[in-house]
């Protein structure tokens, strides 16, 4: 008779889970449907520019290069490290690093520094990569960032994590929450605010993180309000409410949240009716999506500005950024690695990442290691990406910001706008000074 | 100190809020009488439910419909659960019922994580046509989602009471909360009481889950523990009392969000949940301090 | 609970009459060798990202023998023991940030700490039963929970939460001297956790673990038999905090950097969940359930099969364990191979006699 239960249960289980299976897979499409893109200029650019020979399939022995990247319930990266895929996968289409394939290992991981650290020796170890590229993650650039010394590896990555800025083996495609939350400021500052309140999403990092706003209005003598949020926010009206009532009407709140986050904020103060209680409303730069633009109505033109890290592709038609658009169309927009959130900050930070990287790599004579990766990517100066407002650079500094100037774009209708153009951060920001002391200002070519 | 005036608006979100965890606490209490169930995964349904409303809408369908589904899921699958688990589970202790709720949590979970993965910039959202118009009392908006929560919570406590005294159904379920042996030999018919009860509960995890998926966030972390809101005013109420159920759940809803524009209180004011279940556990659980000893099966 | 549904196979009043010494030496046998081997051998064999998941095993052994004293022997329910674990790598970092203490005195610090912190906890709670008690240890969690996210976890700062939100270069936890490495200190965790379980193994077989027993198949009878139920539940609660803290002191070694983001409340479900599974009672459940918990999510990793079946693998587990196998899986694989072995002898002959009739 146990036996018979033991079935009649077990099988009940397997049942049950099954209609709860077939439930969901019927009810419903997948993940997030990709957003509108915008379409390929009318001056079609070959894909093939992403290589040396086009139409060649690299058939030589791979180049392993590595990526970790945090993918995990309420903040996914994957858009990044899957750009960069593309931009490979381009690149091994059409000849290669003369010749030789580059293989790339994405690792994802849901911030856990003993995972985190298990997957950096994984890469090392077991994977044998020669250089990493692309890494974007809460808290890796932390965890990681002596391993990687000790072993000579000088990471390209588009950083959050303080380490990302201020240790000698990174080097970031972006700014990061400090100095982007910085650009928002500023922007807010030159519009004569009397009053900043700088709301930001509970991650590690927050003291890091408000040090630069509070830098910035304390120069200013403008008072300056900090306030975090634990993230999911789970009472978007109660939130803006308190950010509203803090700023005050010559006031400007800043937000600093992924654009999940910042829309449930933007959005509760919407319906509430107080967006225009304040005289401006700011974002770093993850606010920077179409999506975001599309989903905020036309009440916030010229009343949200973000700080844009990049150069904004809806109104650049350089080739590069030709380039960019057909790559994500022909390698992104299908398979395993799909670039879900299309064009935007995300896909653009990992294009540039990917785009140093073979511009680096093709520098080498002889053969792909550890050491000779690293020093080409070390070596990278003065690069223009045609997705910055400066020409990029490595070098051999004990700290690296190569991404000090920024736009500010305001949604327009649906679209984000540029508002203003490429302006450098401000050295007020003590780190900012303490970079331009040793590398000097890079060129602007925006 | 924030003046009176800063408080109102936080009034208005505490009191929708409460009306929706009023909603949910009854559901979760009514389910614990007739079956000695504390659903836990009470709201893991109604977010799985949500988010199958959201692809159902995004993918064209009306709004009516989406929130249909949803409800409806909500419904099968706790009907559904009842009725595979339920017997099985019956003779056991209540935390070995509320411990297999959390199996059923964790399953939904995974499959919610699985389906409708995060991407990095996108977000989801549900709107429903109340959330744009609404009136304004002394200065503070009102929008017609939040006096829906708050009344359909007052609603449905009001005539869940009434159900429970006053219909044959409801009597049963009383009758089953006080001993479900002894209602058996008197003829009612438990499995049939208790499925009402499965799927009574099962509609209120939809509909709690359509609204605090419009008014918090379409978020499956988010709102698969929100139950600990509605647990603690279940818990305050001492899993009993409908009215005190709804009382607890207002309170809560308040105090939670009066909390909010207080700085010095900063983020601790999300531990007003579990600060109050705790307190109420532990006061008003004295009395039993050795009850039966419950034989293993 | 599962305290209650678990198998009763130590429900003895009496000091149970001495084994055969064969099999109980043939037993300890075996288990020396396989820790000389893990101790040893293993390091070598595997790469260094399964050693640092094999440390991180090591760990959640640990606190999963803390919750499974707690709900095998005891019959008391934690949902919060994340929580405690949390408490005690904060109590470590903070530690060994301030003074510089040799490694294992601090460990030794951390777990007295968080036992005092856990048996007051454990106070107002041990007149709940069963289901209340887990409720509250539910909420305790959660509430704590919320408090580290303000308060953060020690990074080197001063004052006493030692926090210091504004620095560009996060100092990492130390290592013991010894154990620096990632081998050495995987070592080293596996030492302490023998430690730990020897503990545990003290305290079962003695005088403590017969009222735990006692307490756990009648509380009304315990109290009847003389047993002091209140002083042996905080003891329970004592022990179980005092594993957990040290357990937490090793994974702030292990990890080097602490985040609050690294214990939410739903990790403490989940714990139990995998406890249930590995079975609550037996020691080696600790084992299983901390490979389950580990082990696996960190192989899947590796194959790219997302986490998310772990998850839906363990509710199902916790229903199926619940229902049709309360001793779990230390129990169930044993007895499942044992009937697999059985169906396969049958096979076999009636196989056999086939041929023979043929």
């Amino acid at each position: 008779m146990r036996t018979r239960k033991h079935a009649l249960t077990a099988r009940a289980v397997v049942g049950f889970i099954a209609v709860i299976g077939l439930l969901a897979a019927a009810g419903c499409g997948s993940s997030s449907s990709s957003p509108p893109s915008s379409k390929p200029s009318a001056a079609a650019v070959k894909t093939s520019q992403c290589g040396t020979k086009p139409g060649v399939t690299a058939t030589g022995s791979p180049i392993p290069l590595g990526v970790i990247v945090t993918n995990q319930p309420g903040t996914s990266f994957t858009d990044i490290s899957n750009m960069a895929d593309a931009y490979f996968a381009c690149v091994n289409a059409n000849g290669g690093i003369k010749g030789h394939p580059i293989k790339y290992y994405i690792e994802t991981e849901q911030t856990n520094p003993a995972q985190i650290a298990a997957e950096a020796k994984q890469l090392v170890q077991t994977d044998h990569v020669v250089g990493i590229v692309g890494n974007t993650s809460i808290i890796e650039c932390s965890v990681d960032s002596s391993y990687w010394q000790k072993l000579g590896y000088d990471i390209i990555d588009s950083g959050i994590a303080p380490e990302c800025w201020s240790t000698p083996n990174s080097a970031a495609v972006n700014m990061g929450p400090r100095y982007s939350s910085d650009g928002a400021v500023q922007y807010a500052l030159s519009q004569h605010v009397s009053r900043i309140v700088f709301d930001q999403s509970d991650v590690p990092g927050t003291g890091y993180i408000a040090a630069g706003p509070s830098a910035l209005a304390a120069h200013a003598h403008v008072p300056i309000t900090q306030f975090t949020e634990p993230v999911p926010i789970s009472d978007g009206d109660a939130v803006a409410i308190k950010e509203v009532d803090a700023a005050g009407p010559n006031g400007a709140v800043i937000l600093n949240f992924t654009p999940p986050e910042a829309l449930v904020i933007l959005q509760a103060a919407q319906h509430l009716g107080i967006e225009d209680k304040v005289k401006l409303w700011g974002c770093s730069t993850p606010c920077n999506t179409d999506f975001l633009a599309q989903s905020l109505g036309p009440k916030w033109n010229s009343k949200l500005f973000v700080n844009a890290e990049l150069t904004p592709p809806d109104v650049t038609t350089t080739p590069t950024m030709r380039l960019y658009k057909a790559i994500y169309e022909k390698y992104g927009t299908s398979g395993p690695n799909k670039v879900s959130g299309g064009i935007g900050s995300f896909s653009q930070m990992g294009f540039t990442e990917a785009e140093i990287a073979v511009h680096a790599l093709e520098t080498i004579t002889g053969p792909y290691t550890v050491a000779s990766v690293n020093a080409a990517f070390k070596a990278v100066t003065d690069f223009n990406t045609g997705m910055l407002c400066q020409l990029w650079t490595y070098g051999s500094y004990s700290m690296h910001i190569p991404n000090n100037e920024d736009y500010t774009v305001t949604p327009d209708n649906g679209k984000m706008v540029t508002a203003q153009g490429c302006t450098p951060i401000s050295s007020v920001d003590p780190q900012i000074a303490a970079y331009r002391a040793v590398a000097g200002t890079a060129k602007t070519v925006q | 100190m924030p003046s009176w005036q800063d408080f109102q608006p936080f009034i208005v979100t505490g009191l929708a809020l409460g009306g929706v965890y009023a909603l949910s606490g009854v559901g979760m209490v009514v389910l614990y009488q007739a079956t000695g169930v504390v659903y836990l995964a009470f709201g893991a349904v109604g977010a799985m439910g949500a988010l199958i409303a959201w692809s159902l809408i995004n993918a064209g369908a009306p709004g009516w419909a989406g929130w249909l589904v949803c409800v409806a899921f909500s419904a099968a699958v706790t009907l559904g659960y009842g009725t595979l688990f339920g017997p099985p589970l019956a003779k056991r202790d209540p935390l070995v019922k509320a411990t297999a709720t959390l199996g059923l949590l964790l399953v939904l979970f995974g499959v919610m994580d699985l389906l409708w993965t995060t991407s990095g910039g996108e977000s989801r959202s549900i709107t429903l046509p109340t959330d744009n118009s609404g009136f304004s009392v002394s200065g503070v908006q009102v929008d017609w989602t939040q006096v829906i929560g708050f009344g359909l919570g007052l609603a449905i406590a009001a005539a869940t009471a009434v159900f429970l005294r006053y219909t044959k159904l409801g009597t049963a379920m009383r009758a089953m909360a006080n001993d479900r042996e002894i209602t058996a030999t008197l003829g009612v018919p438990v499995r049939r009481v208790e499925a009402a009860a499965w799927l009574g509960c099962g509609v209120l995890a939809g509909v709690a889950g359509i609204l605090l998926a419009d008014m918090v966030a379409l978020d499956a972390t988010t709102l698969t523990f929100l139950v600990i809101y509605t647990l603690a005013a279940a818990l305050i109420a001492r899993l009993r009392s409908i009215a005190f159920t709804f009382l607890a759940a207002i309170v809560i809803g308040l105090v939670q969000n009066l909390l909010t524009p207080i700085s010095s209180v900063g983020n601790y004011n999300d531990m007003t949940p579990f600060v109050l279940a705790a307190v109420a556990l532990l006061v008003f659980s004295r009395r039993s301090v050795v009850s039966r000893s419950r034989e293993e099966t | 609970m599962a305290g209650t549904a678990v198998a009763a196979a130590g429900t003895r009043q009496r000091p149970a009459p001495r084994r055969p010494a064969r099999g109980t030496l043939a037993r300890a046998a075996v288990i020396a060798a396989l820790l000389l081997f893990v101790l040893l051998a293993l390091p070598q064999l595997i790469s260094l990202y399964y050693v640092d998941t094999m440390t991180q095993v090591a760990v959640y052994a640990m606190v999963a023998l803390g919750l499974g004293v707690l709900v095998g022997r005891v019959g008391l329910v934690s949902l919060g023991q994340v929580a405690v674990l949390a408490v005690g790598a904060w109590v470590a970092a903070r530690l060994l940030f301030a003074t510089s203490q040799p490694f294992p005195l601090v460990l030794l610090e951390t777990g007295l700490i968080t036992m005092a912190a856990g048996t007051l906890l454990g106070l107002p709670a041990l007149r709940l039963r069963g289901l209340y008690l887990a409720l509250i240890t539910l909420m305790f969690a959660g509430a704590i929970a919320i408090v580290l996210d303000t308060t953060n976890f020690p990074n080197g700062g001063h004052g006493f939460l030692g926090y210091n939100g504004s620095l560009v270069h996060i100092p990492p936890i130390r290592r013991p001297s010894i154990a620096g490495s990632d081998p050495a200190y995987f070592r080293y965790s596996v030492v302490v956790a023998v430690l730990l379980f020897l503990l545990a193994y003290v305290h079962i077989r003695t005088r403590p673990g017969r009222a735990w027993a006692a307490i756990r198949q009648s509380e009304p009878a315990a109290l009847a038999a003389g047993i002091n139920t209140t002083f042996y539940k905080l003891w329970a609660f004592a022990l179980a905090s005092f594993i957990t803290g040290v357990a937490g002191g090793v994974y702030a070694g292990a990890v080097h950097y602490l985040y609050s983001l690294d214990f939410p409340a739903q990790d403490s479900i989940i714990l139990f969940a995998v406890v249930l599974m590995g079975g609550a009672y037996s020691l080696w459940g600790a084992v299983v359930a901390a490979l389950l918990l580990e082990l696996l999510p960190a192989v899947l990793n590796n194959w790219g099969v997302s986490a998310d079946w772990l998850t839906i693998l363990f509710g199902i587990g916790v229903l199926q364990v619940l229902t049709t196998a309360p001793a779990g899986l230390a129990d169930q694989v044993p007895r499942d191979l044992a009937r697999l072995g059985r169906l396969l002898r049958r096979l076999a002959t009636s196989g056999g006699a086939r041929e023979a009739v043929k």
